[in-house]
């Protein structure tokens, strides 16, 4: 019961956010469209459905050609809509990232995080943070190839939550088995998370234990035992560790060698700090970047959204590219094979819509008609696509395509009005010109022709 | 990839369709006059052919650049030196002390002045903030910057040239500031202007992408720009297009080095006579050199793995192209169905005169390839049009880490030969169905 309530609930905020958007009214134009040229005459539904019978075979091959261009565009709005999101600057709710001032990537002494939390970030009413550390290396020292390697996150186990980005689109099963991982490590700082895709490159599985040659942080090897995976998809290759456990590695190695370790004082390289809107963010980062306490190595601090848009923009063409060039012309295409599909079928029916008038139909009735036919394999193809696609992906993980440092994207809820709507729209811009000659067809000629 | 591969199942798939022509008398007048006569299906198609393989052939010709650019980069002679374990050069550690006697190997090369060829390099990854951003958007771009000890050499080493007027940064790697100062009455210590302008040398990308942010095509020597609070001087451009070091900015390694928090080197780059002596000379030092653990390779491996990228785009390219040539394949096929439906007593006609089936078949299987044919070469034509078009991206041994770079984009022979090979595919794949549909007509009945 509370699994069914929390779906309806999920459902019912994802239909909040659709309404938002503007799009949204477009997939809602296209289906009234669609219910006024099929239904705006009883006659009209079953004049269609016979007419889509007729020919299975153009049928089918239009609703193919439209289910895999659909397909192409949906996975390309899927890239472009989370690089959007992520990139795009928030009034409410913003993340900040404290790095160091000049260089990437970033190295900061330990201390700056305290230092940040107790003194300049203190003065932010509604304050989380978390720091980050990468601490990279193998398990397998002799080979080192791309399966053997690991990347943690050396952060605090309990700030996953509420910090790290994405924990909402998990679904409630994977957030509760999430949450006791995440408290195991916090009981036992040699355990870890591994991603479940890492998991599968490396060979191993929850509960064994791997022992990581480190590559950044020489000599400091530890052992881990896998607490839990990382669901597949954002963090299906990333791995999270306690960060205690690495402090104390490198306190243990400064005892041992009787001086500190190389990377002592850069053993933090990023401070996560969430502020509750924009004014607060002024004033924590002047508070931090004119602060004595980080001159050296200098900080600065940026939204995460800025912070991440410079990462992208060794992208920016491929993802122009994408967005103007790849999309619109799939779309041409997609309305040139409708279009193809209408013109055919309304050459074929020339007889009949002469025939039509003759009954009765007045000419934008047959417009209408032939409409409705394109609109109606438009939005059903593309609705079909959709939920297929979706599906697939929610079990998959999300698209495999890696764009800096995010492996995979997970197809939006929105894509399932995507489909139908580009389906809709091509159908539309495709069938409205064979549509018109439909309806400019002379009852006079026609018969002429034939006699 | 060999052109050979390309070219041959090119020839192959022509011959396969001119085959039948030679073979035996086949209706094509027949059949160019029904694609006149229905010129409005036929052109439908054909633009949509032309929109699918002129995106394969821009999408192709993208990978191609990064092919070029990366293969570009690389000396034969030369060998690439990193620390142990790191996958990129801005992860890699090089203490001076454990590794400064590689270069006395016997097969580094010596130059004119009897220096050995070595480049001994720090590489760094800088944020400069952009003048003048706007609001919302992005505030600050990453400088990739490599501190090298004599540029010189390190010009040799890498086969770099400086365009006309320019010149290699001095010794020092600085000089006077003639900025006035500016009055800091707690002192000038952090006044930019106080201190020496760093000198530096610059690839031609990144002088073009500098120079919008002073409305100027691209930066020249003399031009000054700010980076780390400090002042830069451009001392010289390199001819660095079509290697990765195009987005590059290089400057004295003892200046940029303590700046940046990098003291110690990332890369040695080496230089031996040919390609057999790079690869000896690789396994020498990542098998028995003890000081330091180190990761010598071949500069072409090393720029070859760089291709990980690369590839990725390759993969994901061919799944779209595959997509949109089904949606195109559809869309042929319906085109070909309509034809055979509206000519069913055409075919009958064409029996009873005695064209066999195989003749049939071979008549609107060569309709369908027509088409495929012109749209494919009208997309090719369009897709051309992209060649040497420069565009931004990123190349790396795998997530994580990588350069930016402005390539090329490329589109040769092989290229043209793939988006042909690609149109012949789908109007094979969109023409045979209803081609066997047509010949499977008997002649009564379809007279009927």
């Amino acid at each position: 019961m509370n699994h069914w309530r929390e779906h309806v609930s999920f459902w019912l905020q994802v239909f909040q956010e659709w309404v938002r958007e503007p799009l949204f009214y477009v997939f809602l134009a296209v289906v009234a469209l669609l219910l006024v040229t099929t239904c705006a005459h009883p006659r009209f539904l079953p004049f269609i459905l016979k007419s889509l019978r007729r020919n299975v075979v153009r049928t089918v091959l239009t609703s193919m050609a439209i289910m895999f261009l659909v397909l192409v565009v949906t996975a390309i709005w899927t890239v472009l809509k989370f690089m959007n999101e992520i990139t795009q600057e928030k009034a409410r709710d913003l993340k900040v990232i404290v790095t160091e001032r000049w260089q990437i990537p970033s190295q900061m002494p330990y201390t700056y995080y305290g230092d940040i939390t107790r003194g300049p970030a203190k003065s932010v009413e509604d304050k989380d943070h978390m720091a980050w550390a990468f601490y990279g290396g193998t398990i397998d020292p002799d080979k080192r190839d791309w399966n053997s390697q690991l990347f943690f996150f050396s952060m605090q186990p309990n700030k996953f939550m509420t910090m790290m980005d994405g924990v909402d689109e998990l679904t409630p099963t994977q957030r509760e088995k999430l949450a006791e991982a995440l408290k195991a490590m916090e009981l036992d700082k040699r355990k870890c998370l591994i991603g479940a895709e890492k998991l599968k490159g490396l060979n191993k599985r929850v509960g064994e234990r791997i022992t990581v040659t480190s590559v950044n942080f020489r000599e400091i090897d530890l052992e881990f035992e896998i607490a839990g995976e990382l669901p597949a998809g954002r963090y299906g290759q990333s791995s999270v560790m306690n960060q205690q456990y690495l402090l104390d590695a490198l306190e243990d190695y400064k005892k041992k060698k009787l001086k500190p370790h190389p990377m002592d004082t850069r053993n933090l390289n990023l401070v996560w700090l969430r502020v509750p809107d924009s004014q607060a963010f002024e004033e924590v980062t002047t508070a931090i970047e004119t602060s004595s306490l980080f001159s050296s190595p200098a900080v600065k601090c940026e939204r995460a959204s800025s912070a991440i848009a410079s990462f992208l923009d060794a992208y920016k063409d491929l993802l122009w590219g994408m967005r103007w060039l790849l999309a619109p012309a799939i779309l041409v295409t997609l309305a040139l094979v409708i279009s193809n599909a209408i013109s055919i079928s309304v050459r074929e029916r020339r007889t009949e819509m002469a025939v039509l008038k003759v009954l009765g139909f007045t000419p934008n009735m047959v417009l209408c008609m032939v409409l409705g036919e394109a609109l109606l394999v438009g939005v059903l193809t593309g609705l079909v696509a959709e939920v297929v696609f979706y599906t697939a992906v929610q079990w998959y993980g999300g698209i495999p395509f890696q764009v800096a440092f995010f492996p995979k994207f997970r197809l939006p809820e929105d894509s399932l009005w995507w489909g139908p709507m580009l389906g809709g729209l091509t159908a539309f811009a495709g069938s409205i010109v064979p549509a018109w000659s439909a309806r400019s067809v002379k009852v006079s000629e026609v018969f002429s022709k034939i006699a | 990839m060999s052109p050979i591969l390309i070219l041959a199942p090119l020839l192959v798939a022509v011959l396969l369709v001119l085959l039948p022509l030679l073979l035996g008398k086949v209706p094509v007048s027949y059949n160019v006059r029904n694609l006149r006569i229905r010129w409005q299906t036929t052109l439908l198609t054909v633009i949509a052919f032309v929109i699918v393989v002129g995106l394969l052939t821009v999408m192709l010709a993208f990978v191609n650049g990064m092919y070029r650019l990366t293969e570009g980069s690389a000396q034969p002679g030369n060998v690439v030196v990193l620390s142990m374990g790191a996958t990129d050069e801005q992860f890699s550690n090089l203490g001076y002390a454990d590794t400064g006697d590689i270069e006395q190997e016997k097969e580094v090369l010596l130059d004119a002045e009897g220096r050995h060829l070595i480049s001994k390099e720090v590489f760094l990854v800088v944020v400069q903030p952009i003048p003048n951003a706007p609001k919302g958007g992005r505030q600050r771009r990453f400088i990739q910057l490599r501190g090298i000890e004599d540029p010189v050499v390190s010009g040799e080493v890498h086969g770099l040239e400086l365009h006309e007027g320019g010149a290699w940064f001095g010794a020092a790697g600085s000089q006077e500031n003639d900025k006035p100062k500016k009055a800091n009455p707690e002192g000038a210590k952090d006044d930019a202007a106080a201190l020496p302008v760093i000198q530096a040398v610059i690839g031609e990308g990144l002088a073009r992408e500098l120079g919008k942010d002073q409305n100027k095509p691209t930066l020249v020597v003399g031009d000054r720009f700010d980076l780390g609070d400090r002042d830069w001087v451009v001392t010289g451009v390199m001819k660095s297009a079509g290697t990765t070091y195009d987005s590059e900015l290089w400057a004295k390694r003892g200046i940029v080095g303590p700046k940046f928090g990098k003291e110690t080197f990332t890369t040695y780059v080496l230089r031996t006579a040919d390609p057999a002596k790079a690869q000896a000379l690789s396994d020498t030092l990542t098998n028995t050199y003890k000081k330091a653990s180190v990761k010598a390779q071949p500069e072409t491996e090393y720029f070859s793995k760089l291709n990980a990228t690369n590839l990725q785009f390759l993969y994901a390219i061919g799944v779209v192209a595959v997509f949109m040539a089904l949606g195109g394949v559809f869309g042929i096929m319906n085109t070909m169905f309509a034809a055979v439906s509206q000519r069913t007593k055409d075919i009958g006609v064409l029996r009873i005169l005695g064209y066999a089936r195989w003749q049939v078949l071979v008549s609107f299987f060569l309709e369908a390839m027509l088409i495929a044919i012109i749209g494919g070469v009208l997309g090719c034509a369009l897709g051309f049009l992209a060649n040497g078009l420069t565009a931004t991206s990123i190349v790396s041994s795998g997530p994580g880490g990588g350069k930016s770079v402005v390539l090329k984009l490329v589109v040769d022979a092989n290229i043209l030969a793939v988006g042909m090979l690609f149109t012949l595919g789908m109007g094979a794949a969109g023409g045979l169905l209803p081609s066997l549909t047509a010949m499977r007509l008997r002649p009564l009945e379809s007279l009927r």
